[in-house]
């Protein structure tokens, strides 16, 4: 490859990555742009988009714009939060399990058990049965569904590392089994486990969406874009846009950290599937 | 290493004078109760990693409905009468003998949840079932026409959209759905109507949950199928088969999508699972009558038997149709492993 071409094909990444970045910071600096309290009606519950609220008012008259600009921080935060979480386990498990073939074979295993589970009857399992759980309950089912998953994409990279001569040089000259994790194979590992934090990234926006749409995740009167459609779904042909708003916040979110999660994945080993 | 090496020097010249191999049915069946017996376990432990994560998680269903300045002497009245004051292995043990039998336990409300799935779980079942046939037809279709000419101007746009619509949530669809084809141009009902017997009143008024459900799946297998074929046609039996000549379309359906079905019917299985998952969404938004809107109660109520339960049918469901893809590849590959 040409430095030229190298240059190109890595301004289309970052080209790609690009909407994921700005959307990401403008959900996360949104409750500073409020232009009205989000807890405070200003019209009439549903009024039509005019005046002082662009986009109307909602279910209790509350600032429809405002609420959208502080609604997706929760959301964005949660799921960087999980996907951070589920990308450092799983790569500590996978390349133990690459190591080790017996806890390998474990985490197989395990994820085929959890094939079995919907994430979004996970959710709710563990939500229900956590009641006072709040975000923790969300964070720690989205965790423990999406790692074995993960842990399996880690496992098959760290593979041929973990069979690479110098992995195996080290493991004769005694290196504990942290240090050829840590040292040896993870760092080889960067461009799958940048990957992998994007597609975990898109797979948490997704859960904790359906969370908090129903009604397990954050609770009234917080502003968050899935409670949003939930709450204000009842007036949908008075002001649409109480339902509109948070519902193209949601699907450009989706949209575009799945397409720089796309972008991320390395050019070697892209695969038309990645697994989720 | 040296263990395997040398079984394979002791096997090798002794191969002829080994017992004849069984008659290929009973191979057959052997390898078919193997596969049942092996899903069955998986089952078997999730309902057990279920139990445990109800069990092990603070709160429990006499709890969960305790209305506020209860005493502690009527919280212990209801834990008995739920049963939960009995010791946890018996607890387990009925739990997990009871599944079989059709038994899913009490609700915290003290209802049977079987009762309360009964009649919901079948509509469900419907609603999951033509989504997963609309992804199918939809995702085999498009992603066929996307790998007829890789790369050309078909296979950008529907890889394209494939990529665009597979991270929407479902309800996102949904209320896109909704806005367009119900709102909009009242084309079709927004919500569910059910009649006397509990089930949809008419077929129009499942087109848009079966669709909500289906396009994030379509664009998921869309890929799959797109893939499986891009792998099959490198392989070698495919170019033996185009230089011998024989015509594209039967190349098509007689080569190349019997080896991209294994993967076909794996992708498809896995979005059984996401399928019934949104479903429970996706019923709460068209007020259909199935297991979302029972849940949507135990949200209130906090009700974690009832969702024990639900979850204990949907993995069963989940095991047939993963059954199913195994058996497709156990077929498709023609008795090799």
């Amino acid at each position: 490859m040409t430095v030229a071409a190298a240059l190109s094909t890595r301004r289309g990444t970052v080209l790609r990555v690009l909407p994921a970045l700005l959307l990401t910071a403008l959900a996360l600096a949104g409750p500073w742009l409020v232009p009205h309290a989000i807890d405070a009606p200003v019209t009439a519950p549903y009024a039509e988009p005019g005046g002082d609220a662009p986009l109307g008012g909602d279910q209790l008259g509350r600032d429809v714009l405002s609420r959208v600009l502080a609604g997706g921080r929760e959301l964005v935060v949660t799921s960087l939060l999980v996907a951070v979480l589920v990308t450092g386990v799983a790569a500590l498990l996978g390349a133990v399990g690459a190591l080790r073939p017996a806890v390998g074979r474990f985490v197989e295993r395990a994820a085929d058990v959890l094939m079995l589970l919907p994430a979004v009857l996970g959710i709710l399992l563990v939500t229900l049965s956590w009641p006072d759980g709040g975000r923790l309950a969300v964070v720690t089912a989205a965790v423990v569904l999406g790692v074995p998953y993960a842990v399996r994409l880690v496992a098959g990279a760290a593979a041929p590392v973990a069979a690479s001569g110098y992995v195996e040089a080290a493991a004769v000259g005694g290196e504990r089994l942290w240090y050829l994790v840590v040292r040896e194979v993870l760092p080889n590992l960067r461009a799958t486990l940048l990957a992998l934090f994007g597609l975990r990234f898109v797979a948490a926006v997704y859960l904790v969406a359906t969370a908090g749409f129903l009604q397990v995740g954050p609770q009234p009167p917080a502003a968050d874009w899935a409670l949003m459609i939930r709450e204000n779904s009842a007036g949908i042909l008075l002001n649409p846009w109480a339902v509109l708003a948070p519902s193209i916040g949601i699907g450009l979110l989706a949209m575009s950290v799945n397409l720089a999660a796309a972008a991320l994945v390395p050019a070697t080993g892209r695969k038309a599937v990645p697994a989720l | 290493m040296a263990g395997s090496l040398t079984e394979a020097v002791r096997r090798g010249p002794a191969g002829g004078s080994e017992p004849r191999p069984a008659p290929a049915v009973v191979r057959l069946l052997l390898r078919v109760a193997g596969v049942v017996a092996r899903r069955a376990l998986l089952l078997a432990v999730l309902l057990a990693f279920v139990f445990a994560a109800v069990e092990l998680l603070p709160g429990d269903a006499a709890t969960a409905t305790s209305e506020r300045g209860e005493s502690a002497a009527d919280l212990a009245e209801r834990r008995h009468l739920l049963g939960l004051d009995r010791p946890v292995q018996t607890r387990f043990w009925e739990w997990m003998t009871g599944l079989p039998t059709g038994d899913l336990g009490t609700s915290a409300r003290g209802e049977s949840v079987a009762g309360l799935l009964d009649r919901p779980f079948p509509n469900t079942l419907l609603l999951g079932g033509l989504a997963l046939l609309v992804t199918l037809v939809a995702s085999v279709a498009l992603g066929c026409w996307a790998a007829v000419r890789p790369g050309g101007r078909t296979d950008r746009a529907v890889s394209a959209s494939a990529t665009g619509v597979l991270a929407l949530p479902e309800f996102v669809v949904a209320v896109a759905l909704v806005l367009v084809f119900a709102l909009w141009t009242d084309w079709l009902p927004a919500v569910t109507l059910t009649d006397a017997d509990g089930s949809p009143a008419s077929w129009e008024m499942l087109v848009l949950p079966v669709l909500a459900l289906a396009i994030p799946q379509i664009g998921w297998n869309v890929r799959i199928v797109r893939a499986a074929l891009a792998d099959e046609a490198k392989a070698p039996h495919i170019e033996t088969a185009v230089l011998d000549g024989l015509p594209r379309h039967r190349i098509f359906t007689h080569h190349l999508l019997p080896g991209a079905l294994p993967t076909i019917a794996a992708g498809l299985a896995t979005s059984t699972g996401m399928l019934l998952g949104g479903a429970v969404v996706v019923e709460t938004i068209f007020n259909y009558p199935g297991i979302g809107s029972v849940l949507a109660g135990a949200v209130t109520d906090r009700d974690s038997p009832l969702i024990a339960g639900v979850v204990a049918v949907t993995g069963a469901v989940i095991t047939g149709v993963l059954l199913l893809a195994d058996l497709v590849r156990a077929w498709a590959s023609g008795g090799r492993s």
